[in-house]
């Protein structure tokens, strides 16, 4: 990237065309806002379809300020990024309050909105009229056009610094994890809705950056540019570029740029699709040749170039089918290259000097026993019992899942929680995790009512768990799975991870060490730089315990730890629990596997169709005979 | 008060246009939970194709060829956009393929039909009749008719027929729908042609009164889209509601206030709609069971 | 005779360079709306310019070299203008331009044109201040021509034929929200004021817009007897659609952008009998404008000029842009400006003839009493005064300036 930049700086002065720069600014503005929209879409996973109006909202504040008001350039342009910070916050607050595609929804709506209100509202901003301004006199000195690249440039080189420690901080790891699996993150109280809202508003903030810096340097501003067809560009342009890389961010924007330039010259893009042609007719037959693909899966990307190519030839005037490419680009992308450009190199490069490329960073830290253990930060009352469910119904439509539970949890105890297939013992944890809302009943924790707390509440409060289901964050390595648990531990600003100050470097070093250790304490130190889903099913329950840990929990409720382990595994699993029982922190257990609850659990509550049918020590639940008849029906003896 | 209920009356007839396309986005929600952000893409090259056609035929015969047209254009959008990106399972897939699908047939409709405005000639005297002082077109009545009409069939054909009730199994559980033996994909593409089809109905409702041309399914998808949020993306009735709603607020604001303004009410219904209950007016919320 | 045939070869080579270089075409930047609803101005204004280069092209060109248009589309889009200006200026080097049919658009783009020196002649766009956006002393020398009738005089030709002809009192403007149709609007209200009239309702509209309801609701509850429009034909189409299907019909009297072929094809019926103040009317009525829609025809394989006002408006500015070329000797955009301001040779053109049309500050080549007031009858445009169009024999052309330079 250095040499990269030597060359953009010395550049123009032998080369300059202020055509040509002014192109260069424009790319740079544009990837400064596309960095942003990366964080929202390569990382956080949601389609943003209204940055082209946080864009317009930036490009006006500055545009306004300057005109209206006589704000110089210095105070307008964070004025910018303030405003639409702001107007991101406002409108990701309820969007993101519920899944599915409503992002999309609201920004598309507030893209309109934003449109309309700059057109109309022309007492502020000129309406269709638009605002004309010249470029800032800094200190009697009038900015040249020349002046103002090297401005940009700067601005985009923080941005990529900037971007680049929040997303390799703990912030970027929740914004993974918050993707990987919400459910999962949630519980390690890492709230989804709130990180899904602050990682829109910084994406926000740098539209509003890159709105400000385009009214200078345009020097004309008018309400048509921010439209739906630029969003869609913004869009494609990340996700060719490739996304969750800064190169793919500002290698989509040189295209975007470009594009129209090599659509508006029919030669040039007949001169380009003969190239692509060529490359893809060379990669489709050495793939061939080594039988790593068959013909099949060729034929439709082979068609589709092929098309475009004779399309060229066919039309004069490209400039008529432009969206009609963008259109048939975005296809393309999201169907065959769904990492883009860049994740295209990467693989590529990857399969002949795999050392070259790291998709996570190597952690080398090592953990020791004495950092396994944190004491936990919480008060806590002096009640016997540390968990108390009282009366707790759960009912999905006519299916009463719980149905009157009364559950007394002892400190220091492992309570075993068993029952058939469907008696409710998973709905259980879900609704004391707050992943269901107990239609009616209380749950009290520590002296505290925590049923109606949402679930990342309860986790930072000391209630951690597992899944029945694996719930981690696949993509991400053992221990940076580990690292999201141990989220609660960062106590740092934003400000603090933008510019590395001491206090976020020494809470990184410190955090990596526990989270070594926590991995060794489940046996997982030699494979700590894995990726989650490549381990085999029995480390990854374990790994789940280990993040678990990481909340420094009070409670711990693990779902089925057992299932699919082998017999020595079991064992191991058996000694962990305990330990963890003998540091103080309480287990609630489910189990099917009775030689584990019957060997480490004090106190087992028996489930059935919901409802309590036995309660009591291990070896009285093995004798009651209501609970012989539950698992095995009337009639059968064990 | 006479002009009020001119503004009412213009209003309901605009809100069931609204209506009938929001229906079509309920449709493929209700199978496959994906939503064709092409849809007014969808309208405009039905009204496009019956325009054509309408110069060689009269507005009835036209009317089931646009029909079949849309239902045809619906299966290439399901084929194309939705199933390969289904199977990525993201939502980042979908969106984004039928945005583009949207992009590639409004650029092609701009090429053959040219970037003008073109006027869509009325089946029904454009002389407007009067009832109480207020204005009524004919063609508003029409589309009034045409809209509740097509939305009772589909909702008909749905409950009487065996293709119907494999639409609604496959939207209550798609997987079990699947183990017992229908199949789910080919229902997914049923509902993307029905939603086209009702989609381009709608084109050659509306063209007549207003201008047809290559961008007049942007803001009308858009709406629609608000309607069927605010009416809830899983109740017939709240399309309908949430229709005549959205296009009295836009009638009675484009009067009161100001015409640059009239699309706002309906914009900020949608986000209030979306802070408070996302479900929609008349929607059910339901719980994911993890 | 070694330096004989040296020097033989060198004249031959520079004489071969310098043809070489002399057979270098002048590039012209030729911008506007090609594609959207302005598309009807724009496409006749490039074909009329067209038409008048591959004229002079076949006389041999101007000082010897060719023609040759660097053609750019605005889509009637201000931002859009910007960058093709931008475009013409530092990508292709051109060393004039013409075009420019929306104000809006001119009034952003044009800055580009006076900082660097290069004359552009505005022959469709109307707004009054195009021509005054760049006077002393903070710009010494303007850059900016125009060959079309600006809207000072289009506003008076309006209220005339609404308030003195026609003796209407109470007015409505209706007008859209571009900078052509905001500007247009203060030139009427201006006009109005000097005739003592305050309009009833002033309403405005978006480009695209579609339901003119709630504008025209509220001229009638205000009694308006007339309307005034400052728009392009689309959205005027609407209007007058709007009206029928109120059930009410007034007259409709507005700029000239009531001429377009594609008011006059959406309005239909609806559309007859409204009026605009027009410097051309496409009725063979001179010889010059009978072989200008000839020649017309002919190429462009049409009957009716979508524009006819844009096409003939882009041909004389083609016309003028030569003889000041010519007059200058070079294509220095400086030489070239003084040329435009002491046009010695009379330049014939469709509109007019052509006398000193400009001075140093004056830079509109039509004046008051040049333009006709048009009517759209049958799907046409035609002279709604017949006086005017006997009289239109013998061509007006602007008073010569009295005294030469200012």
């Amino acid at each position: 990237m250095t040499i990269a930049l030597a060359i953009l700086t010395v550049m123009p002065q032998i080369w300059s065309n202020p055509y040509y720069i002014h192109l260069l600014v424009i790319i740079g503005i544009y990837a400064i806002l596309l960095l942003g929209l990366d964080i929202v879409v390569g990382y956080v996973g949601e389609v943003s379809l209204g940055h082209a109006a946080l864009f317009g909202v930036g490009a006006y504040t500055a545009g306004v300020l300057t005109l209206k008001f006589g704000v110089p350039f210095m105070l307008a342009v964070p004025a910018g990024i303030v405003v639409t910070a702001l107007f991101g916050l406002i409108l990701a607050l309820p969007a993101l309050r519920v899944n599915g595609p409503y992002l999309a929804m609201v920004t598309l709506a507030f893209g309109t909105i934003v449109q309309i209100f700059i057109n109309e509202m022309t007492f502020l901003t000129n309406g269709p009229m638009g605002i004309s301004l010249r470029k800032p006199v800094f200190f009697g000195h009038h900015i040249t056009a020349l002046d103002y690249y090297y401005i940009v440039l700067t601005a985009l080189v923080l941005t990529i610094v900037v971007v680049h420690r929040i997303l390799k901080s703990h912030l970027g790891r929740a914004f993974e994890a918050l993707r990987d699996s919400p459910v999962a993150s949630d519980c390690m109280a890492v709230s989804v809705y709130r990180y899904k809202v602050f990682a829109f508003t910084i994406s926000a903030a740098l539209a509003g950056l890159a709105g400000s810096l385009f009214t200078y340097s345009e020097e004309y501003i008018s309400p048509n540019t921010y439209t739906f067809e630029l969003t869609i560009l913004f869009l494609l342009a990340v996700i060719l570029g490739g996304r969750k890389t800064r190169t793919g961010a500002v290698l989509g924007s040189v295209i975007i740029v470009m594009l129209p330039n090599m659509l508006s010259d029919i030669e040039l893009f007949r001169w380009i699709m003969l190239i692509i042609m060529a490359v893809t007719l060379v990669y489709v037959i050495t793939a061939l040749i080594h039988k790593t693909h068959t013909w099949r899966q060729f034929a439709v990307p082979v068609l589709l170039v092929g098309s475009l190519l004779i399309m060229g030839y066919q039309i004069n005037d490209i400039i008529e089918y432009r969206l009609t490419i963008f259109g048939l680009m975005i296809l393309f992308v999201v169907y065959y290259l769904p990492d883009g450009i860049m994740g295209f190199l990467r693989a590529f490069v990857r399969q002949y000097r795999p050392q070259w490329i790291h998709k996570h960073e190597i952690i080398r830290e090592h953990g020791d026993q004495e950092h396994v253990w944190t004491m936990p930060t919480q008060k806590r009352e002096s009640q016997d019992s540390l968990l108390e469910a009282r009366q707790v119904i759960m009912q999905f439509g006519g299916l009463k899942a719980l149905d009157n539970v009364d559950l007394q949890i002892a400190k220091g105890t492992i309570h075993g929680l068993i029952g058939p297939n469907g008696s409710g013992k998973s709905t259980m944890l879900n609704v004391l995790t707050a992943i269901y809302t107990p239609t009616a009943g209380e749950i009290i924790f520590n002296g505290q009512v925590i049923s109606g707390m949402t679930s990342s509440a309860i986790a930072s409060i000391g209630v951690a768990r597992t899944f029945q289901n694996v719930q981690l964050f696949g993509e991400m390595t053992a221990i940076e799975n580990v690292l999201v648990g141990l989220h609660h531990a960062f106590q740092c600003h934003l400000f603090d991870v933008m510019l590395h100050t001491r206090r976020y470097r020494r809470q990184e070093h410190e955090t990596l060490i526990r989270a070594a250790s926590l991995l060794q304490f489940v046996g997982l130190a030699n494979l700590a730089n894995e990726e989650a889903r490549n381990l085999p099913y029995g480390k990854q329950r374990l790994l789940e315990i280990a993040r678990a840990l990481a909340l420094n929990p009070s409670l711990l409720l693990l779902d089925e730890p057992a299932a699919g382990l082998t017999a020595s595994d079991i064992k191991e699993l058996i000694g962990i629990i305990q330990k963890i029982r003998d540091h103080g922190i309480t287990v609630i257990l489910i189990e099917h596997h009775m030689d584990v609850v019957m060997s480490i659990c004090d106190v087992v509550s028996v489930l059935d169709f919901g409802q309590v049918i036995a309660e009591g020590k291990p070896a009285e639940i093995q004798a009651n005979p209501k609970v012989i008849e539950a698992y095995l029906g009337s009639g059968g003896a064990s | 008060m006479q002009i009020l209920l001119q503004l009412i009356v213009s209003g309901v007839a605009l809100g069931m246009i609204y209506a009938v396309i929001a229906f079509g986005y309920q449709l493929t929600f209700a199978t496959s939970r994906t939503l064709n952000f092409g849809q007014g893409e969808a309208l405009m090259l039905g009204a496009l194709f019956g325009l054509t056609l309408v110069g060689h035929m009269s507005y009835w015969t036209m009317l089931p060829l646009v029909l079949v047209f849309g239902f045809l254009q619906g299966i290439v959008v399901e084929r194309i956009g939705v199933l390969p990106a289904l199977k990525t399972k993201s939502e980042f897939g979908w969106i984004m393929t039928t945005i583009s699908l949207g992009i590639i047939f409004k650029n092609t409709a701009e090429n053959i039909w040219g970037k003008d405005d073109l006027k869509f000639p009325s089946p029904l005297p454009e002389t407007p009749m009067t009832f109480m002082g207020v204005n009524v077109l004919p063609m508003e009545f029409l589309v009034v008719i045409g809209a509740v009409i097509m939305m009772l069939a589909v909702e008909t054909f749905n409950r009487k027929s065996i293709y119907g009730k494999a639409v609604v199994a496959t939207s209550n559980d798609r997987d079990v729908a699947g183990l017992m033996g229908i199949n789910t994909g080919l229902v997914i593409t049923f509902s993307y042609a029905m939603s086209s089809m009702t989609a381009a109905f709608a084109g050659v409702l509306v063209a007549p009164l207003t201008l047809t041309g290559a961008t007049m399914g942007v803001v009308l998808g858009l709406k629609a889209f608000a309607v069927a949020i605010i009416g809830g993306l899983s109740s017939g009735i709240g399309a309908l509601v949430g229709g005549v709603i959205l296009g009295v607020a836009e009638t009675t604001t484009g009067y009161y206030i100001s015409t640059g303004y009239k699309d706002v009410p309906g914009l900020v219904l949608l986000l209030l709609v979306l802070a408070i209950k996302p479900a929609g007016l008349f929607g059910k919320t339901s719980i994911k069971k993890v | 005779m070694r330096i004989i045939s040296k020097a033989i070869i060198t004249v031959l080579v520079a004489g071969i360079a310098t043809a070489v270089a002399a057979a270098e075409p002048i590039k012209i930047g030729l911008s506007g709306p090609f594609t959207g609803g302005s598309s009807p101005m724009g496409v006749s204004m490039r074909d009329g310019v067209k038409l008048a280069a591959d004229e002079i092209n076949r006389k041999g060109g101007i000082i010897g070299r060719q023609i040759q248009l660097i053609e750019r589309d605005d889509e009637a889009q201000n931002e859009r203008g910007v960058q093709v200006t931008q475009e013409l200026i530092e990508k292709e080097h051109v060393v004039a331009a013409v075009g420019f049919i929306n104000t809006g658009v001119s009034l952003a783009a044009q800055r580009f044109y006076e900082e660097a020196k290069i004359p552009v002649l505005n022959n469709v766009a109307t707004g009054s201040i195009v021509t005054k956006q760049f006077l002393p002393p903070e710009f010494p020398d303007n850059y900016v021509f125009r060959t079309s009738a600006n809207d000072t005089i289009q506003s008076a030709m309006i209220v005339d034929e609404a308030i003195v002809k026609r003796g209407f009192k109470k007015v409505a403007i209706l007008a859209d929200s571009t900078n052509y149709g905001q500007l247009g609007r203060e030139d009427l209200e201006k006009a109005l004021a000097k005739k003592n009239i305050q309009p009833v309702a002033v309403e405005k509209f978006n480009i695209k817009d579609v339901d003119m309801t709630a504008q025209l609701l509220r001229a009638k509850e205000a009694g308006a007897q007339i309307i005034l429009t400052y728009g392009i034909g689309p959205e005027l189409a609407q209007i007058a659609n709007g009206m029928a299907k109120l059930g009410w019909k007034v007259p409709m009297v507005g700029s000239w952008t009531l001429s377009m072929s594609n008011f006059i094809d959406n309005a239909g019926p609806n559309g007859e009998g409204a009026l605009m103040p027009q410097t051309f009317i496409q009725v063979p009525n001179t010889p010059k404008r009978k072989a200008f829609i000839v020649a017309y025809q002919k190429v462009y394989k049409v009957d009716r000029i979508p524009s006819p006002v844009s096409a003939a408006q882009g041909y004389d500015s083609m016309y003028l842009l030569a003889a000041a070329i010519k007059q200058a000797g070079s294509t220095d955009g400086v030489k070239i400006r003084e040329a435009l301001e002491n046009l010695t040779a009379r330049v014939d053109g469709v509109i007019t003839v052509y006398d000193h049309p400009y001075t140093h500050d004056d830079h509109e080549a039509i004046t008051m009493g040049m333009p006709v007031m048009g009517e759209v009858r049958s799907g046409h445009v035609v002279y709604a005064h017949e006086e005017d169009k006997k009289k239109g024999v013998a061509v007006k052309a602007k008073a010569p300036a009295t005294g030469g330079k200012k």
